[in-house]
């Protein structure tokens, strides 16, 4: 030990007493946190299966599958397609119910609270509620939809593929466009009004205000807020188990649900080890982009 | 004569408590004062040599629902109230029983000791090594002699793998065909019908094609009032609808050769090409329609056949339904109007039922056995079965024959009848390694149909898909599981 060393050893006696108090939370993070990756990335280079728990090394034999398997690319297409319709549509009515609710009115803080509501439902919850209210023999939507039509309306919301997605993307909207709206409400409010204000005396409309001074003020919580509901939506499960899961045929399963079917009912947990990986390493590639594009680096 | 005498005991507070007065299940009652003295022997066996594990518990996997009333309010108190030992119900929707089971095995964790097993489930658990064999403690406890006297059926189709006791059949289901006495009866409609077709109308129709055209010529007749017929439709209950249907009109699922798949074959086409047919006079939005829809139509007399599994003629008679476990059954308007037959074809699908099996990684297998023994037993068997609420069928020859279950309403014996008839005829689910993934491709392709597909494609798209699930788990060994399946009295009609 150097004279310097020991120096600084007398100075601070309690350095190394820190991390091993530090010890036990980055242990417990590892077990939970890495642990279960590690042992699914291993898991993924073997063939266990419902019929044999064969863990000898079985190469890329699952990887090289997931290129063959149509379905599982047919569930990621789903799957973007909810993403690339719902997003945009939760983003500019969350954006337009912030913009309503930014004044102060009477009863403000009621309707907030009332809106919020379904974003705190359990999602598989919110989906049952749907199915039994899209329910043609049961559900109140088709007979309101008959009161307009002047004759009973049988629309088979969860099975006609022409209303599926339809069924499906309102559902979404309907439980996750409020947190849209929190986020966006908490950023907004946060715009210092001088500069608007003045944009306003200077001639500036709503739109070019909105673009040149609101979004540039509001983008980091906007760009964070999209990045989530999108990791999110690229996660759907509950609200499509609940309604149609994955049917008609699988004209609705998103990877989520395929993944789910491949692990927890077909019990292929080698393959959906690597549909696991297949899915971090798409979304890591997207959000790394994302998060790059959105400038949220800097 | 301890146990006995506690048998006599636990009959009696039952009585009271659900006042049977009621419903009629008095004379079930005294039915089973008058049951042979070895009928009460296995459930007597069991009851004593379980005593050794008084103190303890046993866990036991239940359908969640209906179902699970019987351990939780009737068998699982009694059983403690006999020997001492708890009984700890976990409640799983049938979807995810083979999923938890097969869970809790993969993970020795060995929470359950006793099971319900679906049959058409057991290859692929048993060969998975997640059920234990039950031949030794079946002679240890005397039980081969009680086994014999349930109906041959389940016996002999749903008890074994590769020759040895994995299961014992707890539930006869079977789909049977329910129809309106009164509508089908109603002389104008009779006259009419005979005017239009030159024939009689067919009380009750016995083929596919008289069930469509009565049920087509009711719809019309009645216009719309009363629909001819509605039928489960929905993908999963569709899945057991296509397998009945396809084999009585001649199909077969493979080639017993080469194990290529031959569900779309013309046979195949027909039925889904059928099914599109009759949409258009059954109920609107009949494609979405599982057990409840279907039941509250029949009940409330919007429908004049249909085909279900044993509890909707129950129900139908009002059986029960007055208790408050019941109070979501629809009022039944068609009670004492109901009669009861085969599926048109005469081969009713022995659509699910249940077996009672231990696991094999339970640390309490023989207490879990006794369990099952007792439950299984025919004295024991015969109350479960006629409990009102707890969806358990006949399934022993003695319960189709008991008086007092003949007495629980004025049409039981005729019901009872159809139940046996339907249980000598019926056929078995599909099963093989891997059962769920080919059943899995039935759910999708009957969805695909509501969705507009055309059938030969789907059925062409799915026989594909079987063909690729045979390759994958080869094809040898899958054909030796067939063979074995398709050797099986019910697994085809005889022609």
């Amino acid at each position: 030990m150097t004279v310097a060393a020991a120096t600084a050893l007398r100075a601070n006696p309690d350095r190394n007493f820190r991390y091993w108090l530090l010890t036990p939370a980055i242990f417990l993070l590892l077990l939970v946190g890495l642990f279960p990756l590690f042992y699914s990335l291993i898991v993924s280079f073997m063939r266990i299966d419902m019929m044999d728990t064969d863990t000898s090394f079985a190469g890329l034999y699952n990887y090289a599958n997931l290129f063959s398997d149509k379905r599982l690319w047919a569930a990621l297409g789903h799957t973007l397609l909810i993403t690339v319709i719902a997003l945009p549509i939760e983003l500019v009515l969350g954006l337009a119910m912030a913009y309503l609710f930014l004044e102060k009115m009477p009863g403000r803080q009621i309707f907030i609270s009332l809106l919020i509501l379904p974003t705190i439902i359990s999602p598989i919850v919110a989906g049952a509620t749907w199915r039994l209210l899209f329910d043609n023999r049961y559900g109140p939507i088709n007979q309101v939809l008959g009161w307009f039509a002047g004759h009973p309306v049988t629309a088979l919301w969860t099975i006609n593929p022409q209303l599926v997605y339809p069924a499906i993307i309102f559902c979404e909207i309907w439980q996750w466009t409020p947190f849209m709206f929190l986020i966006l409400l908490a950023a907004l409010s946060n715009v210092d009004r001088s500069q608007t204000e003045a944009a306003a005396i200077d001639g500036a409309g709503f739109l070019r205000t909105f673009r040149r001074i609101v979004l540039p003020a509001i983008w980091p919580v906007m760009a964070i807020a999209i990045l989530i509901r999108g990791l999110d939506l690229a996660r759907i499960f509950d609200i499509i188990w609940a309604l149609t899961a994955g049917g008609p045929g699988t004209m609705t399963e998103t990877i989520s649900v395929y993944t789910y079917s491949q692990g927890f009912k077909q019990f292929e947990t080698s393959y959906t080890a690597a549909i696991a990986f297949l899915v971090i390493v798409i979304l890591t590639v997207v959000v790394v982009w994302a998060i790059r594009r959105m400038g949220l680096a800097k | 004569m301890e146990a006995k005498a506690a048998i006599h005991n636990w009959e009696e507070d039952m009585v009271t408590r659900r006042d049977l007065g009621k419903i009629g299940l008095a004379a079930g009652f005294a039915g089973t004062f008058t049951r042979p003295a070895w009928a009460a022997d296995a459930a007597q066996t069991a009851v004593e040599a379980a005593k050794q594990y008084s103190g303890q518990t046993i866990t036991i996997v239940w359908e969640a629902g209906l179902q699970s009333l019987d351990p939780l309010n009737f068998s699982g108190p009694k059983w403690k109230e006999l020997t001492g030992i708890d009984v700890k119900v976990v409640e799983v929707p049938v979807a995810e029983m083979f999923t938890k089971i097969m869970q809790d095995f993969r993970s020795g964790a060995g929470a359950y000791d006793a099971l319900n097993v679906i049959p058409a489930w057991m290859p692929d658990l048993v060969n998975a090594g997640a059920l234990e064999q039950l031949d030794a403690m079946v002679d240890k406890y005397t039980y081969r002699d009680e086994l014999q006297k349930i109906a041959s059926t389940y016996r002999d189709n749903q008890m074994l793998v590769n020759g040895k006791i994995y299961g014992f059949p707890d539930d006869g289901d079977v789909f049977v065909m329910y129809y309106r006495t009164d509508v089908l009866g109603d002389p104008a409609l009779q006259a009419a019908y005979k005017a239009k077709f030159g024939t009689d109308l067919p009380v009750p129709p016995t083929n596919w094609k008289d069930f469509d055209q009565v049920g087509q010529f009711i719809t019309e007749f009645t216009n719309g009032k009363t629909f001819g017929a509605a039928f489960f439709r929905e993908a999963g209950y569709g899945n057991f609808m296509f397998q009945e249907r396809f084999r009585n009109e001649g199909g077969k699922f493979f080639d017993g050769e080469t194990m290529k798949a031959t569900i779309n074959s013309d046979a195949g086409v027909k039925v889904l090409t059928d099914w599109l047919a009759e949409n258009k006079w059954a109920p609107p939005g009949v494609e979405q329609w599982g057990f409840v829809e279907n039941l509250a139509a029949f009940l409330q007399g919007q429908t004049a056949m249909t085909i279900s599994w044993p509890p909707y003629g129950r129900w139908a008679a009002s059986y029960g339904t007055d208790q408050e476990v019941m109070s979501w059954v629809p009022k039944s308007t068609i009670a004492g109007k109901v009669g009861y037959a085969m599926t048109p074809g005469g081969h009713p699908e022995l659509a699910a039922g249940f077996c009672l099996s231990v696991s094999s990684a339970s640390k309490n297998k023989e207490a879990a056995y006794l369990f099952i023994q007792w439950l299984n037993s025919e004295a024991v068997s015969l109350e479960r079965v006629k409990l009102p609420y707890a969806l358990r069928d006949p399934f022993r020859d003695s319960h189709f024959t008991d008086p007092g279950y003949a007495a629980l309403w004025p049409e039981a014996k005729d019901y009872l009848a159809a139940l046996q008839a339907g249980a000598n005829n019926g056929l078995l689910d599909l099963s093989l390694l891997q059962t769920d993934k080919y059943e899995e491709v039935l759910r999708q392709s009957v969805s695909k149909l509501w969705a507009g597909e055309d059938p030969k494609a789907i059925l062409d798209a799915a026989a594909a898909e079987w063909d690729a699930i045979t390759e994958k788990i080869g094809v040898d060994k899958q054909k030796a599981v067939y063979a074995d399946w398709a050797s099986k009295s019910g697994a085809y009609p005889k022609m």
